[in-house]
């Protein structure tokens, strides 16, 4: 009898535990994430806006002690009060999606390249083509074109530019001393690179040249392929370019990279080039401009590392990095569409653009507002960054990206193993990816 | 008149019935039964965003499936992890309530410690687990190494992850089945085994005449509970594997396929039709169990 009633409040307990654990697995799965997904750190989201306070949504824990500094100078300007949520990368899309099937989006909200297709389509984003025509303090020709183009669906803008992003390649100093290499500069190319990873490579396996996986698209192979003279997918967004020569030869030195100066393929999947940069066992990594506020505050990267630009190709001649930029949308469906403008507006004009960069936060993507961001982390070489916006290719998309995606990355741990040759990995993916553009309309 | 009474009192206590039934059946029909009429329905759909623009395609999603040798790569690692994970979870739970039935001291200590996994959320479990698996740092490689042994990638070397994952999966489930068969054990009466001692029976001999046969509808609860839940294995997998993990083809369960079609690539309707055949093979195998059971009971 007395057994019975242990189990029974144990088997209570547990139910009440397992409803709770839906909210925990929800808040933890950020950390099975990629590293190719913006800074993803949990935080709870729990403070709901009430009254006429807009609620802001964005992702990246990063950046949120800055915004919050930008918003809350925009209250005190207009009176118009606002609140940030961070939802961490991973859940912030089924976040955003759930809310716009029950019709209860976030007011304001981050915007992205990747997705941006279906929100436009089915008319989930407040138009904001007229207002931006009339506002004296956005002005769309002092952003990068791309990035506007992005945002604009059937001649209609949804969304203000935010920021730009772009890649660079960062060089354990130390390790590059022990093997009597200089360090990175402008004169490299992607065969110094290769060679210097050779030398870098310790046959014991306690050390590696260069780290990187088949999702570490933008701030990985992506560039290569274009520094190469390939192309991910085709101007007009109809046909992939995976049967392109220079596509074909990036993948190819990729994956000889791959197969003698990277950790074993399982290793990377298991901890992750970052990781495994920041505790010594690889001497490179190439990372996007969003990850300085991890790399910059590790303790081991600022003792021994720095940045340099990307190597360029020598057939080519060039030095590309992927950008991409986010944009600030509203929900069509908005309470307060005018107050919800007036907060873009302000996060689009000049003056919010400058503070962005100024603080560090991230690149912003107005005109001539960049040269402060340089400043703060003096410590490393910043400028790095900067010096690779001279030749920039923005990130490939199309009107369903993360389906392609999803399908490069799979097929291409292939090549990373060696267990098929990029050749014909290349052909299964054009085949495979032009049926999928096909079937986007 | 007295007979009138009889009726009376009957549908009273029909009526009754149902009250206290309402709830629960309210909740299934919301909760459980009209989706599953809406997800067979949305099967037939090519789906828009936003639950917007659906466009009936018949049995194109089905056609697909059928033709899609991830699905049934993904159903055979669905199998594969059962058959680990369903035997095992049960005979070490069995041993465990076996033992901690007897009178030993602070056995309630050891219940609530075996259980302690089942009241741990699932996605905790999993990050300890993928630590303790990690191939650099993980303290499974860091032992092996002590002892001289190489390191072994638990999660990413597709010739084992599935049980990698299924130990997880044992682990997490062995104090819930353990509970249920303690509750079973208390049924037996005891004089049984009383008389099995006066007739010179060993422990074993007491525990494969007595114990297993008297536990048998337990059993039987359990392992048809345990087989649906192993067949729905989503959680441990989602967590602990990367997207991009080499294992990922040779371990992805089906829902696991169904979660990365309907919430990733928003591809709902092929997601139905996946979770539609994993109905149909939930429903078959608990329809050949109930069956085996009855026959069982009837010999």
């Amino acid at each position: 009898m007395k057994m019975k009633k242990f189990a029974a409040a144990l088997m209570g307990l547990s139910m009440a535990v397992s409803l709770t654990a839906c909210g925990g697995s929800a808040s933890s799965s950020s950390e099975s994430s990629s590293e190719t997904s913006k800074a993803e750190t949990t935080q709870g989201s729990s403070t709901a806006a009430t009254g006429d306070t807009l609620t802001v949504a964005i992702w990246d824990t990063n950046q949120e002690p800055g915004l919050t500094k930008i918003i809350n100078e925009f209250t005190q300007k207009t009176g118009i009060k606002a609140q940030i949520q961070v939802t961490p990368w991973d859940q912030y899309w089924t976040m955003l999606e759930a809310g716009a099937s029950g019709g209860s989006l976030p007011d304001v909200f981050w915007m992205h390249s990747n997705e941006i297709n279906k929100y436009a389509k089915y008319e989930m984003l407040l138009d904001l083509t007229d207002r931006i025509k009339s506002s004296d303090k956005v002005e769309m020709d002092k952003f990068p074109e791309d990035i506007v183009n992005i945002y604009n669906y059937n001649g209609k803008q949804y969304a203000v530019p935010k920021d730009i992003d772009t890649i660079a390649l960062w060089y354990n100093k130390k390790m590059f001393d022990e093997a009597g290499l200089k360090y990175p500069d402008e004169s490299w190319t992607w065969d110094d690179f290769k060679n210097a990873c050779a030398k870098l490579t310790k046959p014991d396996g306690s050390q590696y040249g260069y780290a990187l996986s088949p999702s570490n698209n933008q701030d990985g192979w992506y560039n290569m392929v274009y520094a190469m003279g390939g192309e991910i997918i085709s101007e007009d967004k109809k046909a992939s370019g995976f049967d392109k020569e220079g596509t074909i030869k990036a993948i190819e030195f990729i994956g000889d990279i791959a197969k003698k100066y990277m950790p074993k393929y399982e290793t990377l999947t298991d901890t992750g080039a970052t990781v495994l940069f920041e505790s010594g066992k690889v001497a490179m990594i190439t990372q996007g401009s969003w990850m300085l506020a991890e790399l910059c505050n590790n303790d081991y990267v600022k003792a021994n590392a720095d940045v340099a630009v990307l190597p360029k190709d020598a057939t080519t001649g060039r030095r590309v990095s992927i950008y991409n930029g986010l944009g600030w949308a509203a929900a069509a469906n908005t309470k307060n569409p005018d107050a919800a403008w007036q907060l873009i507006e302000y996060l689009g004009s000049k003056e919010a653009q400058q503070k962005q960069s100024d603080l560090g936060i991230v690149i912003s993507a107005y005109e001539g507002t960049t040269e402060n961001w340089v400043k703060a982390y003096p410590s490393f070489n910043l400028k790095a960054y900067l010096d690779m916006m001279k030749d920039l290719q923005i990130r490939p998309y199309s009107k369903s990206t993360v389906v392609w995606e999803n399908m490069l990355s799979e097929k291409l741990v292939k090549v990373w193993t060696g267990e098929s040759d990029a050749k014909t990995v290349c052909a299964d993916i054009t085949k495979e990816m032009n049926a999928l553009l096909a079937e986007e309309e | 008149m007295k007979r009138r009474e009889r009726i009376k009192f009957n549908l009273k206590d029909f009526l009754w019935g149902w009250l206290f039934l309402l709830p629960t059946v309210v909740g299934l029909l919301i909760l459980n039964i009209i989706p599953i009429f809406q997800t067979i329905y949305q099967s037939f759909f090519k789906t828009g965003a936003f639950g917007k623009g659906n466009i009936f395609v018949g049995l194109q999603n089905y056609k697909k499936l059928f033709s899609d040798a991830s699905i049934w790569q993904a159903l055979f690692n669905t199998f594969k992890y059962a058959i680990i994970e369903v035997p095992f979870s049960i005979a070490i739970a069995l041993l465990f309530a076996v033992l901690l039935n007897k009178k030993i001291r602070g056995r309630t200590v050891y219940r609530t410690i075996y259980f302690l996994p089942m009241v741990a959320a699932p996605a905790a479990i999993a990050m300890v687990w993928r630590w303790l698996y990690n191939s650099e740092f993980g303290l499974l490689n860091h032992l092996r190494n002590l002892i001289g042994l190489k390191s072994v990638d638990w999660i990413s070397n597709p010739s084992f992850a599935f049980v990698s994952i299924a130990i997880v999966g044992i682990w997490s489930v062995v104090g819930y089945n353990m509970v249920l068969f303690l509750a079973g054990l208390q049924e037996i009466p005891h004089d049984y085994y009383e008389a099995a001692e006066i007739d010179g029976a060993n422990a074993f001999r007491q525990f494969f005449a007595i114990t297993l046969p008297c536990l048998s509808p337990t059993m039987f609860f359990v392992t048809v509970t345990r087989v649906i839940g192993a067949l729905q294995v989503f959680d441990v997998i989602y967590m602990m594997m990367d997207k991009v993990n080499p294992a990922l083809y040779k371990t992805q369960s089906l829902v696991y396929l169904f979660y990365k079609y309907s919430f990733v690539e928003s591809n709902k309707g092929y997601g139905s039709a996946i979770v539609v055949l994993l109905l149909a093979v939930i429903m078959a195998i608990t329809a050949v169990q109930v069956y085996l059971q009855k026959k069982w009971s009837d010999a």
